[in-house]
């Protein structure tokens, strides 16, 4: 099968803008699947079947397999749209050599019922089927790193509107790290033959079923007395609770809070917790699946947390994407446990002692530094983090960096340190020594920054300084956010000449004639443009996201299907510049750019203003 | 999109793949052995169509199988026991038998009536071993009731075994058929015969055996591999009990010996172990396969190797000792209610395997 695109005579002009990439040639039409719900690499899907599976899912009711071709010779079945049916397979266990892989290796037949083509996590190709049967996750199953290799190789090169199917591996401790890393189908095969030796199983552990006194589980094949309690026992518990973890993932996808459960899930075993790891150092295959933004809150409660990628992120655009505009001083504050920011009555009482004099920036774990244009930034108003006191070394170390990198592309002609002794006195005192800086700090030793002598510091530190006007605020925290969302100078790129209406944080963007361009969403602290505004990004020079469609005008959702092409640069969340030869339009995008582009089905953005061209 | 391709063996590319890598993998194992020297010799019972004999078995170092050195079998690492490159003399060989026959001096009270010659290859291959040392070996034993000799079935012709039963000694050709199923033996096995050349070696031996007349007996005794690499536990066992129906049906073949796969080193089984995709078959789809086909017409027998242990057949290691028992006790009676006698909490995983193991899931338990 050549993946390669035929380029027609007299094409190849329309692929110069390096923008967009040449379309992947349709080879396969995925019917059976559809992701409604992302989650990272984590998706809730439906199995398009007669009867609707809601995957993540057991499919053991619902798998019809051809076949071994090691074993017979076997005919390609009739199938029906009742099941989904495994095709006659080839399939190669870990330890296959590549070249017992190549040689044998099976095309599996176009259908039209739902179907499943076995691959190796080592040799996959796309095959245009439904879902993919992983043949050696036997191997990959228990290591992290041969885990995550594995599930990239595979989800990187099989379309991404198709489901991944573990089979005879899933456990009730395991299989939300295996849903998080990005498989749909299991079975129920490994807890029933686990049962059946005896092994009882939870989210925690596989416990002897000899060494247990008590049941530790209430579900219906547990209310059994113990001493009738037999192995067929254990396996039916053990497919219960194997099914009931799987109700928590999926409800965890949909709510946009697998990663924090996971954090926790994966302590029960070491494996776990080093596929999740090893994912985390998978910034390509996890970035591209991360929303930019989410109503969902984040917990910072493992040191894991700072290697999530929307915290990772955050870091990355504050100090490559976002610049300073402000003349004044620095003055850096603690962060506080109300969000955003300037609500909580700790930073009123800065505010009270800085008095627009100087330019606030917050100092977190595990945000790194919060500029104050950006407070409303997903996940700056979004995390919830554990309050000691204590810091880590970690923390110390990743917010001292962030802090750093902040420093050395900002300049400022005075920097406060505002913060108390615990962690903060420390990070702001390494930085520094490493960049020579002479910074002035406002918080007696053991004292408080909301303490009396405290701020009547910080205010003398400041005393001088001239106000910022609101003006001056309003356009620097739309050119700030427009910073972060899209580029390092999109601020300036897109809004050299404007002024800003209505109140913070729901700041309308509007250009010299009053045409409005752009609102702040306080929520997400990103911008919703209005037709002119997508039409002065498209202009400008900041990086557009732009999805191109067929001739159509879309109304509420473009649907994938409709997507010619789109850039790789979106992300879930993203604002997107919807164009076709019919339409120009303005929406967020509710998948990544490839996914759009092979996707076969599912809203791929929904459109808040559109225009017939 | 092209079909299914189930005739990769065919096409060639499915065996110069096993080759290659099987090469590769043997290349990692440097030995050499002393060509006076036989590989390996020790005394036994067996079930013969004449009952329960005394055994020498003796596996004579003649070089090593010329399929192994151009890749061979993907679960057979016994060509590492053989000399290094060239062929052994008819001397050298003939002080191998006199090694043999001072351990049997040594060791039993009388000379064995049953005498079995494997050698890693073909015995009656005279590229191997030459129509002078056959004759001389034939000779030797001249004074025994019964012989097996190892051959694959290219070999078998009915003026060699001649050579054994003009003195009056029953004569077996053992031939490592492994598998009835030509896609198997191809693909999973890697083995280049067929199951026809198989069904013309009996025929060879069946005209030996009426030529012989009432004085000596000749036939053929079929060797099965239980469990080739990439089949599943059931998969495995129905292309066992096949195998054994059509082994019984052809005439000239009266035993079937089925053997279950174990992990030998330096082989491609030994990798797809090594990364979690290899189990050896469980001890109870051997006693399972035994009593399906206890009523074939001819003796079948299995001789599990490293019984119990991770890399040989095994059941949960509680029960193995016992199934093996009574694996070997049905070997000797061939009568399928010794199995009755034994059961073991792991039966019930062994069924869900059974039920529940697929290509793309296994091996299910370790």
């Amino acid at each position: 099968m050549d993946l390669n695109p035929v380029e027609l005579p007299g094409t190849s002009e329309l692929f110069i803008d390096s923008l967009f990439r040449p379309p992947r040639p349709s080879v396969c039409m995925t019917e059976y699947f559809e992701v409604h719900e992302r989650d990272g690499a984590a998706r809730v899907g439906e199995l398009r079947l007669e009867s609707p599976v809601t995957t993540p899912a057991l499919v053991d009711d619902i798998l019809a397999d051809a076949g071994s071709l090691w074993a017979g010779n076997r005919e390609v079945p009739a199938g029906d749209d009742s099941q989904l049916t495994v095709l006659p397979h080839r399939a190669f266990p870990g330890g296959t050599a590549a070249e017992v892989q190549e040689s044998f290796g099976v095309d599996y037949p176009d259908v039209d019922y739902p179907s499943v083509a076995v691959v190796s996590s080592e040799s996959v190709d796309d095959q245009g089927t439904d879902a993919y049967a992983v043949s050696d996750v036997q191997s990959i199953t228990g290591h992290g790193a041969a885990l995550v290799e594995a599930i990239v190789n595979v989800r990187e090169t099989v379309p991404t509107d198709t489901a991944v199917y573990f089979s005879g591996v899933a456990t009730p401790r395991n299989v939300a790290v295996l849903a998080y890393a990005g498989v749909d189908l299991f079975d129920e095969t490994a807890a029933v033959v686990k049962g059946t030796e005896g092994r009882y199983l939870t989210t925690d552990e596989a416990y002897f079923l000899e060494d247990l006194e008590e049941l530790p589980c209430s579900c219906r094949a547990c209310e059994k007395p113990r001493e009738e309690f037999t192995r067929e026992d254990c396996a039916e518990h053990n497919r219960n609770a194997l099914e009931a973890e799987l109700g928590i993932v999926r409800r965890r996808i949909r709510d946009g809070r697998l990663r924090d459960y996971v954090e926790g899930q994966a302590r029960q075993d070491q494996w776990l917790t080093a596929a999740m790891r090893e994912l985390d150092a998978q910034w390509g295959y996890l970035e591209e699946r991360t929303p930019i933004l989410r109503d969902a809150q984040i917990d910072a409660a493992t040191e894991d947390t700072l290697r999530r990628v929307e915290i990772q992120r955050f870091a990355d655009r504050v100090t490559t994407r976002y610049r300073n505009r402000f003349k004044n001083p620095l003055v850096l504050v603690p962060c506080s446990a109300t969000k955003p920011y300037s609500e909580s009555q700790s930073h009123r009482q800065f505010h009270d002692a800085i008095q627009w004099r100087a330019h606030t920036v917050s100092m977190t774990s595990p945000i790194g530094v919060v500029p104050q244009e950006l407070e409303t930034t997903y996940p700056a108003q979004h995390y919830d983090t554990v309050v000691t006191g204590r810091w880590s070394e970690d923390e110390k170390e990743f917010v001292a960096a962030v802090l750093r990198r902040y420093l050395e592309r900002n300049d400022y002609p005075h920097i406060v340190a505002h913060v108390p002794d615990e962690g903060y006195r420390d990070i702001v005192g390494r930085v520094e020594d490493a960049l020579d800086l002479e910074i002035t700090y406002t918080v007696p030793e053991g004292g408080h920054p909301t303490d009396e002598e405290s701020l009547a510091k910080l205010s003398d530190a400041l005393s001088g300084e001239l106000k910022y006007s609101k003006r001056e605020r309003e356009h620097n925290t739309v050119r700030a956010i427009a910073d972060y969302v899209l580029g390092d100078g999109a601020g300036d790129d897109l809004f050299p000449d404007i002024q800003t209406t209505s109140r913070y944080p729901k700041i309308q963007v509007r250009d010299q004639a009053d045409t409005q361009l752009a609102t702040m969403v306080p929520n997400y602290g990103t911008l919703s443009f209005t037709l002119e505004g997508a039409k002065r990004w498209l202009e400008s020079d900041a990086p557009t996201k732009r999805v191109e469609i067929d001739g159509f005008v879309p109304h509420g959702s473009v649907l994938a299907p409709g997507v010619v092409d789109a850039d790789e640069d979106i992300r879930v969340g993203d604002e997107v510049v919807v164009e076709g030869p019919k339409a120009f339009g303005v929406g967020r995008a509710e998948m990544f750019g490839r996914e759009m582009v092979e996707g076969t089905r599912g809203i791929a953005c929904e459109i808040r203003h559109v225009e017939e061209k | 999109m092209s079909k299914p391709t189930p005739e990769v063996y065919e096409q060639g590319k499915g065996m110069d793949a096993h080759n290659k890598v099987m090469r590769d993998i043997r290349s990692r194992k440097e030995a050499s052995y002393d060509p006076h020297e036989p590989t390996r010799v020790w005394l036994d019972e067996d079930n013969t169509p004449d009952g329960v004999k005394r055994s020498l078995t003796i596996i004579l170092n003649t070089g090593g199988c010329r399929w192994a050195r151009a890749g061979g079998c993907t679960m057979c690492g016994y060509v590492a026991e053989s000399v290094d490159g060239g062929s052994v003399s008819h001397d050298a060989l003939m002080d191998q038998i006199e090694v043999c026959l001072a351990h049997e001096a040594d060791t039993a009270d009388e000379p064995a009536d049953l005498i079995k010659i494997y050698t890693s290859g073909s015995f009656l291959d005279e590229r191997e071993v030459g129509a002078k040392s056959r004759r001389a070996i034939a000779e030797t034993f001249a004074d025994r009731e019964r012989m097996v000799v190892e051959s694959l079935p290219d070999f078998v012709d009915r003026e060699k075994i001649r050579d054994f039963t003009q003195y009056g000694v029953d004569t077996d050709v053992a031939i490592g058929l492994e598998t009835a199923t030509d896609r198997v033996r191809h693909d999973c096995v890697n083995k280049y015969f067929d199951f026809a050349d198989f069904e013309d070696a009996c025929a060879e031996a069946a005209a030996a055996d009426e030529a012989a007349g009432d004085a000596a007996d000749a036939g053929i005794k079929a060797y099965l591999l239980m469990k080739p690499p990439f089949l599943t536990e059931s998969d495995a066992i129905e292309d066992m009990i096949s195998s054994i129906e059509r082994c019984a049906d052809v005439s000239g073949c009266h035993t079937v010996s089925m053997n279950p796969c174990n992990v030998q080193r330096y082989t491609m089984v030994d990798d797809l172990y090594f990364q979690d995709g290899y189990r050896p078959p469980w001890l109870w789809s051997v006693a399972h396969i035994l009593e399906e086909t206890a009523a074939v017409d001819a003796i079948v027998v299995s001789d599990p190797v490293g019984h119990g242990s991770d890399r040989g057949p095994h059941n949960c290691g509680e029960c193995d000792d016992l199934v093996q028992k009574a694996i070997k006790d049905f070997d000797l009676r061939q009568d399928p209610s010794v199995f009755e006698q034994v059961s073991c909490e792991c039966e019930l995983t062994w069924e869900t395997v059974r039920e529940r193991e697929r290509s793309f899931n296994q091996p299910l338990t370790r």
